[in-house]
C-alpha cells in the first residue's frame, strides 16, 4: 500500500488533508468532530462491522462543476473511506435524527438497571444517550427477558438483556486472541453472544472483552459491586505478571486495588492484558500481606521493630564476613525488583557487604560468563521489538507454547498472521495450544532434546539453497561444521519429516522473527542451542538488519532488568564482568568504593554452598525458592542448612517458613520504579495506594537503609536519583530520563562498545 | 394479450429436464457458441440485450460480467443465487424443476465470460426437490462434457456446485450468500464504497459474479438469439420478457412470462382474472410498496413500476381482494421481516421486533391513534440506516399500506377489529 498518499476531504464545511483511505471516524477526530459509535474499534478486525449504524454521516463527493453529489443513503463512517473530494455532514438534522432512532432502538430491549450496573458511570450507552439520544422513549411494550448474571466463567459474567450486539467481544475472541470462544446464537432480535453450549468462557485474554463491552453486558466477576467508576482512583502501572511489561491502570479505593485495566501502549500491548494479568494482582489487596517484620523465636514469629530486625541481620552479616569471608554471604532474587531496587540490592552486597554472590536466575542455565547471545549478537536476549513482530515475514515460535507463557507477544505474533499474513512455524515437541490459534501452521514435531540437531539442520539446508547470507559469519567454516546435519540425518534424529524440513528451510528467511521461551533458556545444553540458534539468525541475515532476529523471551517482570542492572555473579551493571580489572575500576570509580574481583557463586552455586552449610547468611528478594526454584529440594535442603536466612517478601512464603527474619515489602502498587521488560523496554510504574502497614517498606528503602546498618551506606532518597546513577554506570540507561520518560517508554540500544566503556 | 416465452420456450417439452431431450431443442449450443467467440464478444452480446438482473435490483448483467478483472492472477467464481425467499416469489422454482439445463447452460457461458472455474448454485434450504433436479442434471453435463475439465474440448475447465442454503431468507442476499458460502455466518457484508465490489473481491475475496437464476436462464437465448433479438422485446430499458408468479386473488396462479412493459391489467386476466374485487396489487415481491387497485393501471418494467411508487422487485406478483384486511396482513409481512432479521444492525434487529409487537397490540384491541404515526416513524428510522437492504424492505410495504390504507388502520385501532372483516360480517348479516 502506497504510504501517506494525502486526499482533501470535507467535514462540516472544514476542508482538510488526510491520508487516502483513513475512516472518516478517524478523519473527524482531527477536526475535533465526534461521532458517536458502539461497535467501531480500530483495533478489531480487518474491517469494522458496521453494524451498530450510530456512526452514520451523510456524504458526497464534489463533482468537477464543484457541486456536490450525496449518496442516497447515510453511510456508516467507520467504514467509508477518505477519497479525493469527499464531503461529509457530521450533524445535519437527518443525522441527528438518525442517532436519536439509533439509540431508540438499542434501549427499547436494554434494562434501565444503570444503578446496580457496573458499567454505569463509565458506559458508552449512557454517555451516548446523554449528548444524542431521546430524553423518552416511545416504547411500551414489554422488553426482552434473558437471564441475568450468567457466569461463563471464573472471571466473566454475562448479562444477556445488557447486550447491544455490537460484537466486539466476538470479534476479540475470533480475531484477536484467536481462541474464538464467542459466538452469536440465534439471528434477529434473538441474537444473543454465547460460548458453545454454555461451556466455560476459557481464553487467556477473556477480560478484554469487559473492557470493550460498550455497555454491562459483559463485567468481571472479580469487580463486580466493588466500587463505582467515580468513587475510585487511577494510576498508570506495569503488569507484573510475565516480562511483557504491558501497561496497565491499577484502579483503587483508599488503600484496596478494586481491579486493572489495560493501558494503552502502541509499543507493547496496544491496549490488550491478559487474564494473569488483569486478574492477578488481587494479592496486593490481600488479607494475607506481612504486615512487619518478624523474627523467630524458639522456632516461632514474632514481630519486631525494624531497628531490632536491622541490627540483627547487620551483625550476623559482619559475623559471616568475619568469621568466613564475605564469600559466606549471598543473595538470591530481582527479577521482581525494579531496576533501581536490584540495582541498589547488588550495590549493596558488593559495596556493603563486598561480595559478588548475587543471582537474579531460578532456572536451569546459570551459564557463567557473557553470554552467547551477548557476544556474537550483541543483544543480551531479544533482538525484535514486539512492535515489530508484526512486521515479520516468518514467525518461527521454537520450543515454546507461547499464548501461555508470553500471552502478549503471543498477540502480535497472531496478529503478524492474522492481519498481516505471516507465515507461521511452530516447533515443539508436544502438542501445544499456540498450535492451535493459527490456521495449519507449519508444525515440525521434533523429539525432546533434539533441538540443536533440528537447528543445525533448518540452516544447514538454508546453506545448500545457496539462500545464506553472509552477516559475519564464515559460511565455509559453518558449511564444514554443519556438514553432518544432512536432512535425512536430522529428520531420522528429531522425528520430523524431510519434507517438512525442507518446507521450514524454505519459510526461513530475511524478516523472520525466531521467537524461543522457557524451553531453550532451560535447556541442558544452552550454550550450543544458542549458537546454532544465532548461526541460523545470521544466515538468514537477520544479524543485523531488518525486523527479523533471535528472541529469547524472559520469564519474570524484571528478569532483563536484573540482568541489566548486574544481579549477576560474574557481571557488573551493564554486562560488565567483574574480572575486567579496566571497567570494574571505572564503576570502583563512581561507588567511590572498592569491588571483589573475583566472580560470585550463581543461585545454584549459593544453594549448594548453603545446602553443605557453607553459606552463613542467605538473603532471599522476592522470590519463593522453596517452591520455584528448578530444582525445589536443593533449595529446600540450602534453606534448611544456612547459618541465617533472611526473606524479604509481601507474603509468608513456603520460604519464608525457613527463614529467621522476615522482611514485609511493598506491593508495586505502593512504590515507584522502573521495569525493564523482555524487549529491552525500560518503562514506569508510580505509586498508587500506601503500603497495608506502616512497616512495610518499598524494597529500595530497606536496601539503603540495610547499608547504613551495615556501616557503608549508600545514600539514596528516591528511585529517580538511583536512575540517574543508574544512567552514569550504565550508559544505554542515560536515556531513561526517569521523570521525563516518553509515554511508550525507551527501548535502550546496545552497542557491543558499551562493554568495559 | 399473450405470455412471450423466452425461458420458457420449451418448458412444456416432456423431458426437457434430461440432457437428451434438451439437446434435441437445441440445448447447449448456445454453449458451443459462446465457446467460439472470444469472452469479451460473449460480454458485449449481453451488453447489446439489455438484460438486467431478475434478482430485484435491476442492475444491468453486463456491467457485472465486465467488471471482473480479465487476467486470471487469482481464481474467479461465479456465484448464481438461487435462493428463492422473496414471499411470492416462484420462478427460480420452476426454471431449475423444470428447466435445469437453461440455467446450467447459462452458468457455463458466464464461467467463460468471466474467465471462472469454479461456479455455486446457492439454493434455498426449503427447495429440495428443485435441488434433487439440478444435481441430476449437473451430473448429466459432466457425463457429457459440459462440466469439468476441457469443456468439449476447448480446453475450457468449469466446476459447477450446489451449495443448500439452511433456511434463511437474509442468505439471499449477496453478500450474505458469500458469507453463508465461504462457512461463516449469514451476515451481509460491507458494500462499495466500504470495500470492493464483488466483482474485485466477492468469495474468498477473489472476483465473483453474482447472477439471479432467471438472468442466467436468460443467457443461453440471448448467445443462440443475438443480444438485438433480446432488445427487440420489451421496453427500451427493460428489455426482453420476465417471469412473474402470480399468487392471491386469482383464478389461475402460477408463472407467467410477459413481454417487459405488459400493462399490469392483462397480467391479471391471464392469471384467470381476479378472484372477486380487486383490492391491491404486490408486483415484486412481499418487500415493494404495495399498489392499490386504482394505482394499477401501470406497465410491468422497472421504469414504470417505479414511477407508480413500487418496484418490479422479483416478479412475485401478489393479488389481494376485497377481503383481506391490510392491517392483518401487514402484521404478517412484519412478522416474517422480524423473523428473517439476521440480527446484525441496530434498526433492522430491533426495529423489526418493535413493529411486530405494536401490531400485535393493534390487533388485540389496544392500539393508540399514535400508533400509526409511530410505525412510519419506526419505518423511516429503518429505511436507509439498516446494514443492507433487509432493513428496507421491511419498512417499504408497510409505509406504503399506512399511505393507502391509513383508513383501515384507524378503524381498527378505533373499534379493536377489522374494518374488512367487520363489513363481511354485515353484508352476511344483512343478506
Amino acid at each position: 500500500m502506497a504510504e501517506q498518499e494525502l486526499v482533501t476531504i470535507e467535514i462540516n464545511g472544514i476542508e482538510l488533508q488526510v491520508p487516502k483511505g483513513e475512516m472518516i471516524i478517524e478523519s473527524a477526530k482531527r477536526i475535533g468532530v465526534d461521532i458517536p459509535f458502539f461497535c467501531y474499534h480500530p483495533r478489531l478486525g480487518k474491517e469494522q462491522a458496521a453494524n451498530c449504524r450510530m456512526c452514520l454521516v451523510e456524504a458526497g463527493t464534489k463533482q468537477p462543476d464543484g457541486s456536490v453529489r450525496m449518496m442516497p443513503k447515510p453511510q456508516t463512517s467507520c467504514t467509508l473511506p477518505a477519497s479525493q473530494g469527499l464531503v461529509v455532514f457530521t450533524d445535519t438534522v437527518a443525522i441527528q435524527k438518525a442517532r436519536r432512532g439509533i439509540l431508540e432502538f438499542l434501549l427499547i430491549n436494554h434494562p434501565l438497571d444503570c444503578p446496580i450496573c457496573d458499567r454505569g458511570g463509565e458506559c458508552p450507552l449512557q454517555n451516548n444517550t446523554l449528548f444524542y439520544g431521546p430524553g423518552v422513549s416511545r416504547f411500551v411494550e414489554e422488553k426482552r427477558h434473558l437471564p441475568k448474571a450468567f457466569p461463563i466463567s471464573d472471571y466473566v459474567v454475562l448479562d444477556r438483556e445488557r447486550c447491544i450486539h455490537c460484537a466486539r467481544c466476538t470479534r476479540f475472541s475470533q480475531e484477536i486472541s484467536g481462541d474464538a470462544q464467542l459466538e452469536f446464537l440465534k439471528r434477529g432480535a434473538d441474537t444473543m453472544v454465547s460460548t458453545f453450549q454454555n461451556t466455560e468462557f476459557t481464553s487467556r485474554f477473556s477480560g478484554n472483552t469487559i473492557e470493550l463491552c460498550p455497555v454491562g453486558a459483559l463485567t468481571s466477576r472479580v469487580y463486580r459491586f466493588r466500587a463505582r467508576p467515580w468513587d475510585m482512583k487511577s494510576q498508570k502501572s506495569i503488569c507484573t505478571r510475565c516480562s511483557n511489561g504491558c501497561n496497565i491502570w491499577l484502579d483503587y479505593r483508599p488503600n484496596r486495588l478494586v481491579r486493572v485495566l489495560g493501558r494503552e501502549n502502541e509499543a507493547v500491548n496496544e491496549e490488550w492484558t491478559c487474564d494473569r494479568g488483569k486478574f492477578g494482582h488481587e494479592y496486593i489487596s490481600s488479607d494475607r500481606r506481612l504486615l512487619s517484620p518478624l523474627v523467630r523465636r524458639d522456632n516461632r514469629f514474632v514481630t519486631a521493630s525494624w531497628v531490632e530486625v536491622y541490627q540483627l541481620i547487620a551483625s550476623r552479616i559482619r559475623q559471616a564476613v568475619e568469621e568466613r569471608g564475605a564469600g559466606a554471604v549471598g543473595a538470591i532474587g530481582g527479577a521482581h525488583l525494579s531496576n533501581e531496587e536490584a540495582y541498589l540490592l547488588q550495590k549493596l552486597m558488593r559495596v556493603a557487604v563486598g561480595t559478588n554472590n548475587i543471582d537474579h536466575r531460578l532456572e536451569r542455565n546459570q551459564v557463567a560468563g557473557g553470554d552467547t547471545l551477548l557476544a556474537r549478537l550483541g543483544v543480551p536476549f531479544t533482538q525484535t521489538a514486539i512492535a515489530d513482530i508484526e512486521k515479520a515475514k516468518t514467525i518461527f515460535i521454537f520450543g515454546a507454547d507461547l499464548v501461555d507463557e508470553q500471552p502478549i507477544v503471543f498477540l502480535r505474533a497472531r496478529k503478524a498472521w492474522f492481519r498481516f499474513g505471516a507465515k507461521v512455524i511452530i516447533a515443539h515437541p508436544e502438542p501445544t495450544e499456540t498450535e492451535l490459534r493459527f490456521d495449519e501452521p507449519l508444525v515440525l514435531r521434533y523429539r525432546a532434546g533434539t533441538e540443536t540437531t533440528l537447528i543445525n539442520g533448518l540452516s544447514h539446508l538454508i546453506l545448500q539453497s545457496g539462500r545464506a547470507v553472509t552477516d559475519g559469519i564464515s559460511l565455509e567454516e559453518l558449511q564444514a561444521s554443519l556438514s553432518e546435519y544432512t536432512p535425512a540425518r536430522v529428520a531420522q534424529e528429531t522425528g520430523v519429516a524431510e519434507d517438512a524440513l525442507r518446507e521450514a528451510a524454505n519459510l526461513l528467511g530475511e524478516g523472520t522473527v525466531i521467537l524461543c521461551a522457557g524451553r531453550v533458556r532451560n535447556h541442558p545444553e544452552y550454550a550450543v542451542l544458542a549458537n546454532a540458534l544465532v548461526n541460523l539468525t545470521l544466515l538468514t541475515g537477520n544479524g543485523s538488519r531488518g525486523n527479523g532476529g533471535l528472541n529469547i523471551l524472559l520469564p519474570e517482570v524484571n528478569s532483563h532488568g536484573a540482568a541489566d542492572m548486574g544481579v549477576l555473579p560474574d557481571l557488573l551493571p551493564g554486562y560488565v564482568p567483574v574480572n575486567d580489572r579496566e571497567a570494574r575500576e571505572r564503576i570502583e570509580r563512581i561507588w567511590k568504593a572498592s569491588l571483589p574481583a573475583e566472580p560470585g557463586l550463581s543461585t545454584q552455586g549459593m544453594l549448594e554452598a548453603a545446602a553443605e552449610g557453607k553459606l552463613q547468611v542467605l538473603y532471599v528478594i522476592g522470590e519463593d525458592i522453596a517452591q520455584k526454584y528448578h530444582d525445589p529440594e536443593l533449595a529446600q535442603r540450602a534453606l534448611e542448612n544456612a547459618g541465617f536466612v533472611i526473606v524479604q517478601d509481601l507474603f509468608l512464603t513456603d520460604t519464608a517458613q525457613y527463614a529467621d527474619v522476615v522482611l514485609p515489602a511493598a506491593s508495586v502498587a505502593e512504590k515507584e520504579g522502573t521495569f525493564t521488560n523482555t524487549e529491552r523496554r525500560v518503562q514506569r510504574f508510580w505509586k498508587a495506594m500506601n503500603p497495608p502497614s506502616p512497616d512495610v517498606k518499598p524494597d529500595l528503602n530497606i536496601f539503603a537503609e540495610l547499608a547504613v546498618y551495615l556501616g557503608k551506606p549508600l545514600p539514596v532518597f528516591s528511585a529517580e536519583q538511583v536512575m540517574e546513577e543508574i544512567g552514569q554506570v550504565f550508559p544505554a540507561y542515560a536515556e531513561c530520563c526517569y521523570d521525563q520518560m516518553p509515554a511508550e517508554g525507551v527501548r535502550w540500544m546496545p552497542t557491543l562498545t558499551d562493554r568495559g566503556k | 394479450m399473450a405470455e412471450l416465452k423466452v425461458l420458457f420456450k420449451d418448458i412444456d417439452v416432456p423431458g426437457i429436464q434430461t440432457l437428451e431431450v434438451y439437446e434435441q431443442h437445441g440445448g447447449y449450443s448456445a454453449l458451443r457458441k459462446a465457446l467460439g467467440m472470444t469472452r469479451q464478444q460473449v460480454i458485449d452480446e449481453v451488453k447489446a440485450s439489455g438484460l438486467r438482473g431478475r434478482g430485484g435490483a435491476g442492475f444491468p448483467a453486463w456491467i457485472k460480467w465486465n467488471g471482473i478483472p480479465k487476467d486470471e492472477s487469482q481464481p474467479h467464481y461465479v456465484q448464481c443465487n438461487a435462493d428463492e425467499g422473496e414471499p411470492g416469489t416462484f420462478k427460480d422454482r420452476e426454471l431449475m424443476l423444470r428447466h435445469p439445463h437453461q440455467l446450467i447452460e447459462g452458468i457455463i457461458i458466464a464461467g467463460y465470460a468471466t474467465l471462472s472455474k469454479v461456479g455455486y448454485i446457492y439454493i434455498r434450504g426449503e427447495y429440495t426437490e428443485p435441488a434433487r433436479v439440478m444435481r441430476r442434471a449437473i451430473d448429466e453435463a459432466y457425463r457429457a462434457g459440459y462440466l469439468g475439465k476441457n469443456i468439449l474440448g476447448s480446453g475450457v475447465d468449469f466446476d459447477l456446485y450446489i451449495h443448500m442454503g439452511a433456511g434463511s431468507y437474509e442468505c439471499g442476499e449477496e453478500s450474505a450468500m458469500m458469507s453463508s458460502i465461504m462457512g461463516e455466518r449469514g451476515q451481509p457484508r460491507l458494500k462499495f464504497p466500504h470495500a470492493p465490489l464483488p466483482t474485485i473481491a466477492g468469495l474468498w475475496n477473489c472476483p465473483t459474479l453474482i447472477n439471479n437464476v432467471e438472468t442466467l436462464s436468460c443467457v443461453p437465448a440471448i448467445i443462440r438469439n443475438g443480444g438485438a433479438w433480446y432488445a427487440s422485446m420489451g421496453t427500451e430499458k427493460s428489455t426482453g420478457t420476465k417471469i412473474f408468479s402470480v399468487s392471491g386473488h386469482v383464478n389461475k396462479p402460477g408463472n407467467y412470462e410477459v413481454e417487459m412493459g405488459t400493462p399490469l391489467m392483462e397480467l391479471l386476466e391471464l392469471a384467470g382474472g381476479v378472484k372477486g374485487k380487486l383490492k391491491a396489487v404486490i408486483p415484486g415481491g412481499s418487500s415493494v410498496p404495495i399498489l392499490p387497485a386504482d394505482k394499477c393501471d401501470v406497465n410491468l418494467d422497472y421504469e414504470s413500476l417505479q414511477a407508480a411508487g413500487t418496484m418490479l422487485g422479483s416478479g412475485g406478483f401478489m393479488v389481494l381482494n376485497d377481503t383481506v384486511c391490510i392491517v392483518k396482513f401487514m402484521r404478517r409481512t412484519a412478522a416474517f421481516y422480524a423473523h428473517e432479521s439476521c440480527g446484525k444492525c441496530t434498526p433492522c434487529r430491533e426495529g423489526t421486533r418493535w413493529m411486530v409487537k405494536i401490531f400485535d397490540r393493534i390487533l388485540a384491541g389496544g392500539g393508540r391513534m399514535e400508533d400509526i404515526d409511530l410505525l412510519l416513524d419506526i419505518c423511516d428510522q429503518i429505511d436507509g440506516r439498516s446494514y443492507c437492504a433487509l432493513g428496507d424492505a421491511a419498512a417499504w410495504p408497510i409505509r406504503a399500506s399506512i399511505k393507502h390504507f391509513r383508513h383501515e388502520y384507524e378503524y381498527f385501532i378505533k373499534h379493536g377489529h377489522s374494518m374488512v372483516e367487520a363489513q363481511a360480517e354485515h353484508s352476511v348479516g344483512g343478506r
